[in-house]
């Protein structure tokens, strides 16, 4: 296994370093405290890693079999664009993330999470440079008007609301964001990745392994902490409660699940040879693994209601309680438990968006009902900010037959960069897309 | 029976099977040494599956510097087999795949130490190709 390192050029590297200055305050706190949390560990590194001796043959979709691109200007235009559009997505996630995560870093109430996040946090800066390595390393001119720049000035430039996907427009309330996030979102972080791993533009494919390694250990970062917040919970601690954990699950599972795609699409990118897997058949995949998250949740709780139960016993008694209903002696009730919310459950995007289906699969005939099913099942900080206001504005649209379910999903509005492209301005105002596609401020 | 690297998801059936071979769950214990092997270099660190079911792990990584040690060695720390699945040859198959990706991390040796009050664990490295290496492990009981 080897990689080869790069630096972007000066002017370019200096702008991400800016980037960091004023949205990851906190990074030399973690340089210098490095040591501390993670000794013997590598010290982190703003580069773009390459891996050497990859597979050097397109893997899936029509092309298969044929040598792998190295130049966008050599593929078929409309493959270069989904390639283009990917990168792009892929670098506003990663920007996106530290934006969010930002906001309740300090709340954290152990220092070991804090860390732990604050390093996720430096990885996924070191990632989106990785995308920014790959707009910048090739000619898109093909497939872009934009100048390699000009595309870059426009990802450092995004703010939370104006991110290309749902679920890096929604501002954390509380550290439980930061951490259910990670358990989450990353995971969707890390099908990406992994599907992008096999990508017929083969410094697409390259750039996938080191950030895989480094994805792995960001849920890590989520899913441990809940792991003990669960264990906590069911010794009776008050903070972060079983409650707490099921309503941060039902607020970022569904945006995860959407941020696969359509269920339904997908098809383009397997037949570009782009990933190996349609949106449908990922989802799939990966709310499975979020049931196993949650599952082994629910054993950890089990385990410290009743220690003298060894696993084999706890997942009976887990049994019992999911599929049997049942109350169970020195451990509690159904309901003290969480669960994986529907596939269907509030959604605005993909084959269920719209749709009156509850968090246990339950179906509403009333917006308004389904509206309070909401609000009990989401976390309170939530449902009093600006994204649930947009959501339920638009859903009450479409079940009045104001608005079709297509378009409410375009709709829900966004925060934009209204300034140009001036590199000085900074200013990002509330924006609606109107249904002519033009903007109302 | 597949191999692949161990991750977050494994948690709960590392605690498990570690529960099983020595009576006492430690879910906290195995989420630090988990993590940090996920941390260091996730993909060097395995678990054997049969049927979606985790019935096996091997953690270790690569080093330099241990010791003395300037090349980069393969560390051996720990392996767990489900009581269950013994005698399927799941720990050798979890340590060929392991040598091979320390091979392809620059490593020429593995190393691991074996507490000789447990000969099976010996044996089963010896079986391996493990020979006594010329480094004794010495301790000192600061509490006596």
């Amino acid at each position: 296994m080897s990689t080869t390192t790069t630096r972007l050029p000066n002017r370019f590297h200096s702008a991400v370093e800016s980037w960091r200055e004023r949205f990851l305050p906190d990074y030399q706190f973690l340089i210098d405290n490095w040591e501390k949390y993670f000794p013997k560990d590598e010290r982190f590194e703003l580069v773009a890693h390459r891996e050497c001796g990859m597979c050097g043959i397109i893997e899936c979709g029509e092309e298969e079999g044929k040598p792998k691109y190295t130049k966008a200007c050599d593929m078929k235009p409309q493959q270069a664009s989904h390639l283009l559009g990917a990168v792009k997505a892929q670098a506003s996630t990663e920007f996106g993330s530290i934006q969010q995560h930002q906001l309740t870093l300090a709340r954290a109430q152990s220092e070991q999470d804090q860390f732990w996040v604050l390093r996720m946090m430096a990885e996924e800066l070191r990632h989106g440079y990785q995308m920014l390595h790959l707009l910048l390393e090739d000619d898109w001119s093909n497939v872009s008007d934009q100048s390699g720049e000009e595309m870059v000035e426009e990802i450092l430039q995004m703010r939370t609301g104006s991110h290309t996907l749902g679920a890096f427009n929604i501002d954390f309330d509380s550290f439980v964001d930061n951490i259910v996030f990670c358990a989450l979102i990353d995971r969707v972080g890390k099908y990406q990745l992994t599907m992008q791993k096999v990508s017929a533009y083969q410094p697409m494919a390259e750039s996938m392994p080191q950030m895989l390694r480094e994805e792995a250990f960001h849920l890590a970062t989520g899913v441990v902490p809940m792991r003990r917040w669960a264990e906590e919970s069911a010794k009776g601690e008050p903070f972060v409660t079983m409650e707490i954990l099921q309503k941060h699950i039902n607020k970022w599972l569904p945006r995860g699940v959407e941020m696969f795609g359509d269920e339904r699409g997908g098809g383009t990118n397997v037949r570009y040879g782009l990933k190996p897997m349609k949106n449908g058949e990922a989802q799939s995949d990966y709310y499975d693994e979020c049931d196993k998250v949650v599952r082994d949740l629910n054993l950890r709780y089990i385990r410290a209601r009743d220690e003298k139960l060894d696993h084999k016993a706890a997942r009976e008694v887990l049994r019992r309680m999911t599929e049997g209903g049942e109350t169970v002696d020195g451990v509690g009730r159904p309901e003290d438990l969480i669960s994986t919310p529907d596939k269907r459950f509030f959604r605005r995007r993909g084959m269920h968006a719209w749709e009156l289906v509850g968090a246990d699969g339950e179906t509403f005939e009333d917006v308004e009902e389904y509206i309070r099913h909401l609000v009990r099942n989401l976390p309170e900080q939530y449902t009093a900010g600006r994204d649930f206001k947009g959501y339920i504005d638009l859903l009450r649209k479409v079940h009045a037959g104001e608005l079709d379910g297509g378009a409410a999903s375009r709709e829900m509005p966004n925060l934009r960069h209204v300034g140009g492209v001036c590199p000085c301005s900074k200013s990002v105002r509330w924006v609606q897309e109107d249904a002519n596609g033009s903007v109302a401020v | 029976m597949k191999i692949r690297p161990v991750e977050d998801l494994d948690l709960e059936d590392i605690a498990a099977i570690d529960e099983k071979i020595g009576g006492t769950y430690r879910p906290d214990v195995w989420e630090r040494r988990i993590v940090y092997y996920i941390r260091r270099d996730p993909e060097v660190s395995l678990v054997a599956e049969i049927d979606g079911s985790v019935v096996g792990f091997l953690l270790g990584e690569v080093r330099s510097g241990e010791f003395g040690l300037e090349e980069p060695t393969g560390w051996v720390e720990v392996l767990g087999v489900d009581p269950d699945h013994r005698g399927q040859s799941i720990g050798r198959r979890l340590a060929e795949e392991m040598w091979q990706r320390f091979r392809s991390r620059g490593a020429k040796t593995v190393r691991t130490m074996v507490d000789e009050g447990m000969p099976q664990v010996s044996g089963f490295f010896r079986a391996l190709g493990f020979e006594p290496a010329p480094v004794t492990s010495l301790a000192l009981h600061l509490d006596r």
